[in-house]
């Protein structure tokens, strides 16, 4: 099993990394100031497209393309803007770069606006993370004494702020452009895209928007070059990534790896095997919004390339791990409930769907399933899928198709005989064997 | 300009313009919901998904745009876009969508006011499943919120296409309305303590594509089928909102916004919708009547028309005894017939016609309150001005006619002891109106005049746009258009007269050259732009 590759997470686990002195002992803004001192805007974003940087918040699209989208020129007001959002069930990577290494976070990001030349940037931060905002505050602050955030930073001419803004509770305002609503201070929901945010984005501005670990990848490809960068992990995915594994894992946690990693190596290595050495029965492999594998499906590689192929996607990159004692039914229906909980409700497929989905699963878990409700499920997922606004609508008909299809025979026991199967009755903890 | 290819038919679609639209214009049916020519494009309610070639995905026509490709790249050599709106996997999509937006739809069209003009309604037939598989209950909502003075809200009816909310964002600039909570709860609200109005509140009723907004004047009348439709004008400013007004058994139960590009786009306001609501209850009379300490009593029409056409022959009353006070309310054809009494009577076209003027906005209220001022200028009839007081056209004169008009009512308080005193010391005092008013009152002479929606007759707005309003209900037998009264007043005095609208607009040809072509039955519904006149107004 090859060992975890700490670049994103060095500074995970020490003391005071919080404070700007002593993550600059150990070599935080180096790379801001190499960028800044040292290369010009367009070699630093060269540098990251031959990085092949890829997105990091689900849906993995080129970082430096999408630097680039963003209009060039002087007269223009550009925004970065960063995604830390972070709501996805079973997701909590940026959670724990955010809270343990900001200045990670925010050396990224000013590089970023030193490549793209931009006026500054919002990082939205979930509202249930005040622990975050007030570290990511407290970092900003101290970035700024140092004139790393300000007028004419280090002497590049660049003016640059990066402001912090909270959410207020909503999964949606993960989604690009409905927190760019949120932040405006309007209701959070998806704007219809075109306009894409690089032409039309927060204020109307031209803007760019990364995840918080996409921005955290950033000085390491500029302090030590995109060709080390490629070397690391798989080529559609180069780097590490970083792997929140939790559910019936005796080791749950954090984990960065070159994304090579197996979903195996990563379940039974790393994260210690599974909870009361019970069998896997599924895992969702890249938080809650992507399809479901069954336990025959996890010799995969964790890259995109690896998961298509078993019919998934890497995602957010939270790892679901579920034992045997879980009732899909009840899974899937626990899901239903979080999705139509998040859904905006404002395009018809997914504010009906979701809900429809909710009631459908949750009667079937009840045992009041009827004959052809699996089917239902299905065709109701067909009829979300592709069909809305943002999304949300596919994250919520990802699972619910996938659960369907992995699992039939469970569902149609479930309507079947009205109850669970045997070794998954609710009386089972599931703590031990 | 593109060429796409829907379904077989070749259609050209404009530089931004979306695939909605060039089908619209084409006649190519695709469903929506929340799409209007006149509000922002949402893409929410995802009926118009169609399939483009190419595509990974269905695509919503309305949002969907055509760039021209470069010749070597186009579709079949020719086009920039395939669609399709009838494969099977748009038509699934409609169905799917169709499933969802009927899934919480409490589906009471019985007691819908909507029904039978209901968007649900139609695409359930047209693109529905026969039958619903949502075997839960269905998700209860507020029901009759009353979001303000007219508008009443059905939360359970709603599915959420927000024109409303984008018309008061949009078009009223006044932001009342937005989505509250979220999801499947999603529904329409005003913000806390807030009420929806605004002067165009109730065009968010005709803006609802399904029975979740009505308002207080119309809900529970009538059923919409059993309504006439009409095509009129309304009266209530110089704008001259064209309209439909939907009448049943005699009455006006509602006037609706009718689309006229040159003259209101798609709304109207409230005050002008409404009027048939202030008229509602008036007093009027059936026959000509003389009054007596302000008692009308009814006269037959013909010893009537006689006893007048003796008392002004009698008296032979010169211009200068004589002030008559006209009205903007008047159609062309009656004004037209006022200038042919005058000579007959007076040797001389007198009067004037009120300026009544008020608040303006800058959507389509103006200022001026009457319908046809613009009308009474192209006919030369002077229009008085603005701060004129009525009572100082009156002093000294022998004999007073008022037509369509009511200065006593109108009047504030202080000019109002002005004009009783004025007209009571009058000798000879004719009103003629649609119902008793204040004026009326003081009258020796009371004459029932056939209301706006009672009468064909042509007006032009502010702009010069001529329009025709029609016959909506019909009035009693006694209650006549002004020209039809002068048809009679002209006969009882052994004169030649035009008689009926055709004839009398025959009459205002004369002294509007430009219309000289166009026939009484042959105004288009959205009226003929008039040439301005030289001198302006001002």
């Amino acid at each position: 099993m090859a060992g975890e590759l700490k670049v994103l997470t060095a500074n995970l686990g020490m003391k005071g990394t919080t404070e700007i002195d002593a993550v600059m002992r150990r070599g935080a803004y180096e790379a801001l100031i190499k960028a800044m001192t040292r290369m010009t805007p367009d070699q630093v974003l060269g540098e990251v497209k031959a990085a092949n940087l890829k997105g990091r918040g689900g849906a993995g699209f080129p970082a430096g393309l999408k630097w680039s989208f963003l209009p060039k020129g002087k007269d223009k007001t550009r925004y970065l803007v960063c995604n830390a959002d972070e709501s996805e069930p079973g997701t909590f990577k940026d959670r724990l770069l955010i809270e343990n290494d900001p200045h990670k976070v925010l050396e990224g990001i000013i590089i970023a606006g030193y490549a793209t030349q931009s006026a500054g940037c919002f990082i939205y931060i979930r509202g249930e993370m005040p622990q975050g905002a007030r570290v990511l505050q407290r970092a900003v602050n101290q970035a700024y004494d140092r004139h790393f955030l300000g007028k004419n930073i280090l002497g590049s001419g660049l003016d640059f702020d990066i402001w912090v803004a909270r959410g207020a509770g909503a999964y949606i305002c993960g989604e690009e452009t409905a927190l760019m609503n949120s932040l405006e201070g309007k209701r959070g929901e998806p704007r219809i895209k075109p306009p894409f945010p690089a032409g039309y984005g927060v204020y109307g501005k031209p803007s760019n928007i990364n995840n918080v670990e996409t921005y955290a990848n950033v000085p390491a490809i500029i302090e030590k070059g995109a060709d080390w960068y490629n070397s690391i992990g798989s080529a559609d995915t180069p780097g590490t990534r970083l792997f929140g594994v939790c559910g019936h894992v005796k080791n749950p946690g954090l984990f960065e790896l070159p994304s090579t990693v197996t979903l195996r190596e990563l379940i039974y290595g790393h994260a210690g095997g599974i909870l009361g050495d019970r069998k896997l029965k599924a895992v969702i492999p890249g938080g809650s919004s992507v399809p479901v594998l069954r336990a025959d499906q996890i010799d995969v590689t964790m890259d995109s390339a690896g998961l298509k192929a078993v019919g998934s996607m890497p995602g957010s990159g939270g790892v679901i791990v579920m034992n045997d004692s879980v009732c899909m039914v009840r899974a899937l229906h626990n899901l239903m409930r979080f999705y139509a909980h998040e859904s905006c409700g404002q395009c018809t497929p997914c504010r009906e769907g979701t809900h429809w989905l909710e009631l459908l699963s949750g009667a079937i878990e009840r045992g009041e399933g009827r004959e052809g409700d699996a089917d239902k499920i299905l065709s109701l997922s067909k009829n979300i899928m592709g069909r809305t606004i943002c999304p949300l609508g596919d994250a919520a008909a990802m699972p619910a198709e996938s659960f369907v299809r992995q699992f039939r025979e469970e569902f149609e026991f479930h309507i079947r005989e009205k109850r669970c199967l045997p070794e998954t009755m609710r009386m089972t903890t599931i703590y031990s064997a | 300009m593109a060429l796409i290819l829907v379904d077989g038919k070749e259609i050209a679609v404009k530089q931004g313009e979306t695939v909605l639209q060039a089908c619209m214009r084409e006649g190519i049916e695709i469903p929506y919901f929340c799409y209007h020519p006149s509000l922002s494009i949402v893409g929410q309610c995802r009926m118009c998904l169609v399939k483009v070639e190419g595509a990974p995905k269905l695509l919503t026509a309305c949002t969907t745009t055509v760039p021209e490709l470069p010749r070597e790249k186009k579709l079949d050599g020719r086009y920039d876009m395939k669609v399709s709106v009838a494969c099977d996997e748009a038509r699934e999509a409609q169905r799917g969508i169709m499933e969802f937006l009927l899934a919480n739809h409490p589906l009471d069209c019985p007691v819908c006011d909507q029904a039978g003009e209901c968007r649900l309604q139609e695409y359930s037939y047209d693109y529905g499943a026969p039958r619903s598989e949502f075997v839960f209950e269905k998700l209860h909502a507020p029901k009759r919120v009353v979001l303000g003075p007219h508008i009443i809200y059905d939360a359970e009816r709603c599915i959420k296409c927000t024109r409303c909310v984008r018309f008061c964002q949009e078009i009223t600039k006044t932001s009342e309305l937005s989505l509250v909570e979220r999801g499947a709860d999603t529904i329409v609200g005003t913000f806390e303590g807030g009420s929806l109005d605004n002067p165009y509140s109730v065009c968010t009723a005709d803006l609802c594509p399904v029975g979740a907004l009505t308002y207080r004047e119309f809900r529970f009348r009538e059923r919409v089928w059993f309504l006439q439709a009409h095509n009129s004008v309304c009266p209530e400013c110089s704008r001259n909102c064209s309209v439909r007004v939907d009448s049943y058994k005699g009455e006006v139960l509602r006037i609706v916004p009718r689309y006229n590009p040159s003259v209101n786009g798609y709304y109207m306001c409230d005050h002008g919708r409404l009027i048939t609501e202030r008229m509602r209850g008036l007093e009027t009379r059936e026959l000509p009547s003389l009054i007596r300490d302000g008692k009308p009593s009814p006269m037959n029409e013909k010893d009537f028309y006689a006893r007048l056409v003796a008392l002004f022959s009698e008296k032979k009353y010169r211009p200068g005894d004589v002030a008559v006070i006209l009205s903007g309310r008047m159609s062309l054809e009656e004004m037209a017939a006022y200038k042919r009494l005058s000579k007959e009577l007076f040797g001389a076209v007198i009067g004037d016609v009120l300026l009544r003027s008020g608040e303006s906005d800058d959507l389509l209220v103006r200022d001026e309150k009457r319908p046809n001022l613009e009308g009474a200028r192209k006919l030369g009839l002077p229009v008085s001005g603005k701060d004129e007081a009525v009572s100082s056209l009156i002093g000294g004169k022998k004999a007073l006619l008022i037509i369509r008009e009511d200065p006593v009512g109108e009047a504030p308080q202080e000019e109002r002891e002005r004009l009783d005193t004025a007209i009571g010391s009058v000798e000879t005092v004719v009103v003629m109106d649609d119902h008793l008013t204040a004026t009326a009152a003081r009258a020796h002479y009371f004459v029932p005049l056939a209301g706006w929606f009672e009468m064909e007759g042509t007006t032009v707005n502010f702009k010069g746009q001529l329009q025709k309003t029609t016959r909506c209900v019909a009035p009693p037998e006694g209650r006549k258009p002004f020209h039809d009264v002068t048809a009679e007043f002209l006969k009882a005095a052994g004169k030649e007269a035009p008689s009926g609208f055709r004839e009398w607009f025959e009459e205002v040809k004369k002294e509007i050259p430009v219309l000289g072509l166009v026939k009484a039955g042959e105004i288009p519904l959205k009226g003929i732009p008039l040439p301005e006149r030289k001198e302006k107004h001002g």
